[in-house]
């Protein structure tokens, strides 16, 4: 993979070119999995070609079938389209806690600030204060406010998250895996709360000659949010992606998703790819290598944030409004379930992830509620409790499972061979790295190293 | 002026309750380096519990220990007293029991696994908030008389109320109360060996994880007698509740610096203040974002917070 390494400190030009490479180099690679193990990889391409038949075949037939003949639980469109998103935003977060192995508690705000660059580039908002500027949009240059194309707000949307994620990054990248925690999650919850309060701002001040005088200025909506905001637009074929365009709106995200899969993975093999991994493993030793650990923490930050930046904004262009209430902590750990249920470094299990969790959450779960609504004997509403069973997802996952149902194989590998467990196994005893390591280590060495220390626990009480 | 003290007085209360749950925080950091994410919900179901204790049957209670504005004197205390008995065992007997179940297993994990553990125990006990007691805020009357104890020395400007007395009187004692286990006893001795090195202790015939158990009882059961303030300081309680009181709590204990009980206390006492400051002079709808800042420029500025000891790996 010796072209991935172009990725860091190329121009534009470069990219695209270098993403034609990797469409070819995906090629090769799948002859080459292919001819490793066949009916494996035709398995997987059958579901993956079934899932983007999925949604034609939902509009036209599965839909139809469901209303008038037996009520199964099938994703929409709405459901599909969220999948997309947040299978984006789990790729995004997958690079920060499963590559670079920092936990993110407040993705979310990440989230949050994608939807507001798209709500604040594409919606009538500023015509307020009397800001207007309309540019190739899909509205006419009579419109009101300040109207973007969708496809310059979503870079726009990268470079504003991505310095965002890199200015959080910035001063708490010193912080311990736990600290750094609870520093995202401050983060995560206070950007929401700004977005919801900043709904008449008055401030005037003197900078040398220039006068800067705001006076109850509406500057995010409040807790009304923004509203309507422009819909993603295909120029020339006029096509609009908005929330009544059906499969549309789904293989846009489709689109976008593949986009962010190929960037990830050609990060995740390429120099800053094998850097995060060496810091995951073992700051201190990464440092001793050569690795440059904290410009590599940064760009773990800014790049992971970036991807959420891309779902926040397709998410409030495709929704056509957004709201504080959207981006809670809550859904910052949905996201986190969703990458330790597939398993944490793995791109395809994250979307796997991604796609059941919001599965559940957006369809199954609903569909148990109706059904529970529906039957004679009084019985909870499942969707209500959505959260418990989150919650037991993650203290079960975390017991029995912490490197999820899809484990990155090159990982398991590395913990496998030689390691930890091994040695410890081997000298008859616990071997202390926190004492080596600074390093937050990944979730998947948990499982080995576990169990031994659990019987020595055990032998000492004897 | 008087303002100014109105507000210290309210921020003094605040922080007073703030201290019981950080108490419970920095205890638990200290012992076993968790951050216990779970710890501001078994705070909330600690209000839960005082309020089917005490809440009358017309307000969603059971009032078994029937505390309300009407009732007399001997016996609101006695109400209030066992409330906060019943209350303090049974959140103590959870926290141990969340302990055992979610966090020993993992004792020897990466530090993550028991975090991640921690916040899936967070929304489990807050599901289990709305079974108990439903999606809605849960409010009692305020059972205290609302005079000001000040206007009986001269002093009309400023307010004091019994309610904020009663923080006072509640909170105080636990608070010497805990420092004296930590500081005199056999057991508070095994705490602070486990805290420094689990295992060494452990080789010196500390029963580490009874040790342990010890301390998350401890934690519980300040975070019950907190829920009971919570109660009949507040007068409401809600499902949710424990989420952000549970960070501000954490907030305080980092500010003080984690581990230390009396930098909890300070800590705790300093937000109190800030977030009366805040929610008078700035706004309310501020606070929270106040008190994150505060969080965030600790954690980046001074990790150690204001009497942590310097630790190499801490940071």
């Amino acid at each position: 993979m010796s072209n991935a390494t172009k990725v860091i400190g190329t121009g534009p030009g470069a990219w695209f070119g270098h993403i034609g490479d990797s469409l070819v180099a995906m090629q090769h690679g799948y002859g080459k999995a292919l001819r490793r193990s066949r009916g494996r990889t035709i398995v997987l391409s059958l579901i993956i070609l079934l899932g983007l038949v999925y949604p034609l075949l939902h509009q036209y037939v599965l839909a139809e079938f469901s209303r008038n003949v037996f009520a199964l639980p099938l994703p929409d469109d709405t459901v599909m389209t969220f999948m997309m998103i947040f299978a984006i935003m789990a790729v995004g977060l997958n690079i920060v806690v499963g590559f670079a192995g920092l936990l993110d508690l407040g993705y979310v705000a990440f989230y949050a600030i994608g939807a507001y660059v798209a709500a604040f580039l594409a919606s009538p908002h500023w015509a307020a204060i009397g800001i207007n500027l309309t540019f190739l949009g899909n509205v006419g240059p009579e419109a009101q406010g300040v109207h973007l194309p969708f496809w310059l707000i979503l870079v726009i949307a990268v470079v504003v998250v991505a310095t965002f994620g890199a200015l959080l990054g910035a001063p708490t990248l010193r912080l311990r895996g736990d600290y750094l925690a609870i520093v995202t999650l401050g983060f995560g919850e206070i950007v929401p709360l700004v977005f919801k309060n900043l709904s008449s701002l008055t401030l005037s001040f003197t900078l040398g000659p220039i006068v800067i005088a705001v006076d109850n200025v509406n500057l995010t909506g409040g807790v009304q949010g923004i509203n309507p905001i422009d819909p993603p637009f295909l120029p020339f074929l006029n096509i609009l992606f908005d929330s009544r365009s059906g499969p549309l709106a789904v293989y846009l995200g489709v689109f976008l998703l593949a986009i962010t899969v190929v960037v990830a993975r050609n990060l995740q093999y390429s120099r800053i790819g094998r850097a995060w991994m060496a810091i995951r493993e073992d700051e201190t030793a990464a440092a001793m290598m050569g690795v440059n650990t904290v410009r590599s923490k940064l760009l773990a930050f800014a790049l992971g944030a970036s991807f959420a930046g891309i779902a926040g904004a397709f998410q409030a262009s495709y929704l056509g409004a957004t709201t504080s209430d959207f981006f809670e902590f809550s859904t910052s750990i949905l996201v986190l379930i969703m990458i330790i249920l597939g398993g944490i470094g793995n791109i395809w299990g994250v979307i796997a992830g991604a796609i059941t969790l919001t599965y559940i959450d957006k369809t199954f779960l609903p569909y148990l509620g109706q059904r529970a609504q529906d039957s004679p004997i009084p019985l909870p509403n499942p969707a209500e409790y959505n959260f418990l069973l989150y919650g037991i997802i993650l203290l079960v996952m975390m017991r029995f499972r912490p490197q999820g149902f899809f484990p990155d194989r090159q990982r398991e590998a590395e913990l496998s061979v030689g390691g930890l467990a091994e040695a410890e196994t081997a000298m008859g005893v616990e071997l202390d790295l926190d004492n080596v390591s600074v390093a937050p280590r990944g979730q998947e060495e948990t499982g080995p190293e576990a169990r031994k220390a659990e019987t020595i626990d055990e032998a000492r009480d004897l | 002026m008087d303002q100014i003290i109105q507000t210290l007085i309210i921020g003094l209360a605040n922080g007073l309750l703030f201290a019981l749950v950080a108490l419970g925080y920095t205890l638990v950091y200290g012992i076993i380096e968790l951050i216990n994410f779970a710890h501001g919900d078994v705070f909330m179901i600690g209000s839960l519990i005082a309020f089917a204790l005490i809440a009358p049957v017309s307000d969603g209670g059971y009032a078994i220990f029937p505390v309300t504005a009407g009732t007399a004197v001997p016996l609101m205390v006695l109400g209030i007293v066992l409330t906060l008995a019943v209350t303090m065992g049974l959140t103590a007997g959870l926290n141990a029991g969340i302990e055992r179940v979610a966090y020993r297993p993992l004792r020897h994990a990466p530090k993550l696994a028991p975090l991640i553990a921690a916040i899936g125990m967070s929304f489990v006990l807050q599901n289990v908030g709305v079974v108990l007691a439903g999606a809605n805020q849960r409010t009692i009357e305020n059972v205290f008389p609302t005079t000001n104890l000040l206007s009986y020395i001269g002093i009309d400007g400023i307010t004091l109320t019994v309610s904020q007395v009663l923080v006072g009187v509640v909170t105080i004692p636990l608070l010497f109360a805990l420092s004296w286990f930590v500081a005199k006893t056999r057991q508070g001795k095994a705490m602070r060996a486990t805290a420094q090195d689990p295992d060494t202790a452990g080789l010196m015939g500390v029963d580490v994880n009874r040790t342990i158990a010890i301390t998350f009882l401890i934690a519980g059961a300040l975070a019950g007698a907190a829920g009971v303030i919570q109660i009949l300081y507040n007068n409401v309680t809600v499902w949710n509740l424990g989420f952000r009181f549970g960070l501000i709590a954490f907030t305080a204990a980092v500010l003080g610096g984690i581990g230390n009980m009396k930098g909890a206390v300070l800590g705790a006492l300093i937000l109190g203040i800030v977030s009366s400051v805040s929610d008078r002079y700035v706004s309310a709808n501020w606070t929270q974002a106040i008190v994150f800042g505060v969080l965030i420029a600790i954690l980046v500025f001074k990790p150690s917070g204001l009497l942590g000891q310097q630790l190499a790996d801490r940071a």
